[in-house]
């Protein structure tokens, strides 16, 4: 969501925080802001707004916020009086998906191109500009965060109907001439012919043309899960959807719908040409939350005047995201500040009893005692591409990686292709083990067991391990090293050296004058006497440097 | 059958086959402490008589942990030319992940925290509703799920699911800590993965509150990133948590300036946390009166690999990822 700081102080005129300041608070207060730029002579913010906050997707519930954080007043327009008119319109609503709609005609309007400021609007919010009346939609629903529509009326009549689908259209070709194949249960608006538009995008047939005069305009709100069901079918997102689909406050249609017919009546001319439809058949009451002010202070742990959540609760009054007591309490401690809480009092040690699944102390203890043994711990994919056992293996249904779609039966198909990765780098004497799960089908049952698969150097194993014996308890070894990201292929040298001194003293020598960096290992590979034959390794580096490198160590 | 006996034996071998061959002998899986785990039916205290050769067995275990250290290492190549064992013995390593676990459980351990597992295959029900994600929730959208049989089983895709079975099988006091394997449906890349490591602490007692949740989480940021390491908690959103808590870092990489690792905003996030929904409590039967309690949880893939120099996740998990053989 890009929020550009001047239209916000449309809402916040007192506003003057610096944009820095804006950012952080803004993530402070639950709306992670990343960054702020200036483009175009304005400062553009651009912010992360969380699925809870619907009313956030549009710069009045922002702007609610900030007037709560900052103690500044928050300004809507000033309403347009309605003209009085005694034409009803036709409008008919029969989905049960709707939850509010409020529309009303136009007439006589003159479109054509925006004005600059709307055009620049809307590209810093990524979206064209069409024209001024469509592009007042926009504007609309940016500001507001409650999508909305107009239609030309010249195309549509002003018979609109909000329906199901219900098998009217199979097929439904959207405003950029995308087809999609529609279904009964699709809430759509049409007149007694045709689809026009559905919920979340509206239609090539119905949409405002350059020299539309006469237009419905309408500010709906539906049940959110009838708009994610469409999205889903119609394979569509939009800009709608993703508002519709959250909860919106119906109880902010009529001011957005205020502030449209102003702003078209102002930049196109016309007349309102109808008297204002207004559908709501369930009107919510506001919730009563019963709220105890010392709760915050309880659940923060730290003490938040009650006078202040009393005065923070009443200000933020309701909104469709807070149902109970909790979410009252989050309101008045992020508008009292998280950054208030110590961060330096942990909770303390408390003796309860270990309720430890015991195969996590045979893992533990299983992992130490492999790597005593000299083996690396690997992990590898529990998706692979093959079935051990066809008749038994689970499949999942929707992976996006074709190639990884089982759940795999056995660690030993993923530990040889390990083995081929490490083959491929050359990797001296690989040994290694895995300790994962293996899952499988068992009289329609998923079963999943924890495997240890290991390579000894020579061949593959595996066992099961969650009907071994268990200990009751096992502090696992602290260790530490670092695994390296092999890049080339590891060069393998020898040289012989003759030398008095003993293999220790001369393995530490060398080692100490190779670069770490490049160093894999060192090692006696045959002696005879006083005759040693060198065998180093090299990594992350090309042949011909490993050569050079070699060269210089052992003076060859 | 004694510790002593057993004990001198260990200590008489002097290279690795030797002590391997006791390890075979006394833990094997027909070795002898496992044909006595047969009798524990016939015993007269079965619980004690298990009990001490639980003891036993952890005994001779540590043992021999303790003595192949020091013994000669007998791999095929020094058998070949009878090298000295300095020259090629083979060091074994845990995986990154495992250490960084590792290095969490223990933080948690301290703290009288039990560690907890549970399945990957689940159900909708533990891995969305109990945890306040009822069907059609924009927050599934969060989340691209891995069906095994759509809409009914599922790869778990958070840790939090591991809390769903925590709270509905425990009762309060509770204290757990959780690392496991986690599953979206993403496309492989250098990147991203469909699989990946979170770990996960709650808590639910009587009395706890965000001051606990914050030092706790800010405690085990600075046993993992350092003492300076600077992390500030706002507010977040996250449907199983109320209030919730967003903890970011400040980049390690610009000091708060803004550059491409933190894609300019300074800060990174590093997981969600929160004071446990009282509905996720409610339906685990825990009562949201009388207790309260915390969850928290976080990526470990990032971190880790930032810690290795690792840059491409595919490298973590079955790709060319190896450790120096004598370090």
């Amino acid at each position: 969501m890009k929020l550009i700081y001047s239209h916000l102080q449309k809402f916040l005129p007192d506003l003057s925080v610096e944009p820095q300041k804006l950012r952080d608070d803004l993530t402070m207060i639950g709306h992670f802001t990343n960054f702020y730029e200036e483009i175009d002579d304005e400062i553009v913010f651009d912010l992360d707004i969380k699925v809870n906050r619907g009313d956030c997707l549009g710069y009045y519930g922002l702007a609610r916020d900030l007037s709560i954080l900052y103690n500044i007043p928050l300004v809507l327009p000033e309403p347009l009086a309605y003209p009085t008119s005694n034409y009803a319109l036709p409008i008919q609503v029969t989905s049960t998906g709707v939850t509010r709609v409020m529309a009303v005609k136009i007439v006589h309007l003159k479109n054509s191109v925006s004005p600059d400021w709307l055009q620049k609007f809307l590209k810093l919010h990524g979206v064209n500009s069409v024209s001024t009346l469509v592009d007042l939609t926009n504007y609309v629903m940016f500001m507001y965060g409650i999508p909305n529509h107009a239609f030309d009326t010249s195309r549509t009549t002003d018979k609109l109907i909000w329906e199901n689908n219900n098998g009217k259209n199979t097929k439904f070709t959207t405003l950029d001439g995308t087809v999609l194949d529609m279904y009964p249960e699709n809430l759509v608006i049409s007149n007694p012919t045709e689809v026009l538009s559905t919920d979340l995008v509206g239609g090539k047939n119905s949409g405002v043309k350059p020299e539309t005069s006469d237009t419905i305009i309408e500010v709906a709100i539906y049940n959110p899960t009838r708009i994610r069901l469409d999205s889903k079918l119609l394979k569509t997102v939009t800009e709608a959807s993703i508002r519709l689909e959250k909860q919106l406050d119906p109880e902010l249609i009529p001011i957005a719908i205020n502030n449209l017919v102003k702003l078209i009546i102002d930049n196109c001319g016309g007349q309102v040409g109808s008297r204002i439809f207004d559908y709501y058949p369930n009107p919510q009451p506001a919730l009563a939350i019963e709220f105890n002010p010392k709760l915050p202070s309880i659940i923060s742990g730290i003490d938040i005047p009650e006078s202040f959540a009393l005065d923070i609760v009443k200000k933020v009054g309701s909104r469709p995201d807070i149902t109970q007591e909790e979410d009252l309490v989050e309101e008045v401690v992020r508008f009292y500040g998280y950054d208030k809480i110590p961060t330096n009092q942990p909770i303390s040690f408390k003796q309860l009893p270990d309720i430890t699944p015991k195969v996590i102390y045979l893992i533990e203890q299983l992992k130490d005692k492999m790597v005593s043994e000299g083996y690396d711990e690997v992990l590898t994919w529990p998706l692979v591409s093959q079935p051990t056992d066809p008749q038994t293996v689970i499949t999942t249904e929707n992976s996006i990686n074709s190639e990884s779609i089982y759940l795999r039966q056995s660690l030993i198909p993923s530990l040889k292709a390990q083995l081929d990765q490490y083959t491929r780098y050359k990797l001296p004497h690989p040994k290694f083990f895995e300790i994962g799960k293996i899952y499988y089908l068992e009289f329609g049952q998923y079963i999943e067991k924890f495997a240890l698969g290991k390579y000894d150097g020579n061949s593959f194993s595996e066992e099961i391990i969650d009907d071994l014996p268990q200990p009751d308890f096992y502090t696992p070894i602290n260790t530490s090293n670092q695994a390296i990201e092999l890049t080339s292929q590891i060069i393998t040298l020898d040289a012989n050296v003759i030398s008095d001194q003993s293999p220790e003293v001369l393995l530490k020598h060398y080692q100490s004058i190779i670069d770490s960096k490049i160093l894999w290992q060192i090692a006696i590979s045959d002696y005879y006497q006083n005759k040693y034959t060198f065998r180093v390794s090299y990594y992350n580096c090309n042949d011909k440097t490993a050569k050079k490198i070699h060269l210089q160590t052992f003076n060859l | 059958m004694d510790l002593n006996t057993i004990k001198q034996e260990i200590n008489n071998c002097q290279t690795s086959t030797e002590l391997e061959n006791v390890r075979i002998k006394y833990l094997g899986r027909s070795g002898l402490i496992n044909q006595e785990f047969s009798k524990i039916k016939t015993a007269t205290d079965p619980k004690a008589f298990g009990q001490q050769l639980n003891t036993l067995k952890l005994d001779v275990e540590n043992l021999i942990t303790e003595k192949s250290k020091t013994v000669v290492s007998e791999n095929i190549e020094n058998k070949k030319v009878g090298l000295p064992a300095v020259a090629l013995a083979k060091v074994g390593h845990l995986h990154p992940i495992t250490q960084t676990e590792r290095q969490l459980n223990e933080v948690f351990r301290k703290l009288g925290f039990s560690i907890y597992s549970s399945p990957e295959i689940v159900t909708d029900e533990y891995n969305f509703e109990r945890l306040n994600v009822p069907k059609n929730h924009p927050a599934r959208d969060m989340q691209d799920t891995i069906y095994i049989k759509e809409p009914e089983y599922l790869l778990r895709t958070q840790t939090s699911t591991i809390e769903s079975y925590l709270l509905k099988d425990h009762q309060p006091p509770i204290r757990a800590a959780f690392p496991g394997s986690v599953y979206r449906n993403e496309k492989v890349n250098h990147s991203n993965h469909f699989v990946f490591h979170q770990y996960q602490a709650v808590v639910v007692d009587k009395g706890i509150t965000m001051k606990d949740l914050i030092g706790t989480m800010d405690l085990m940021f600075k046993t993992l990133y350092g003492p300076n390491v600077v992390v500030r908690y706002r507010c977040k959103y996250y449907p199983e948590v109320e209030p919730g808590v967003g903890p970011d870092m400040q980049c390690f990489n610009c000091h708060g300036q803004g550059c491409v690792i933190c894609k300019y905003a300074g800060w990174i996030e590093m997981g969600g946390s929160g004071m446990i929904h009282p509905k996720v409590l409610e339906m685990a039967g825990i009562d949201h009166h009388l207790y309260s309690g915390f969850a928290f949880g976080m990526g470990l893939d990032r971190w880790t690999m930032a810690q290795n120099n690792i840059t491409d996740i595919r490298t973590f998990m079955g790709g060319n990822l190896a450790y120096k053989p004598n370090e």
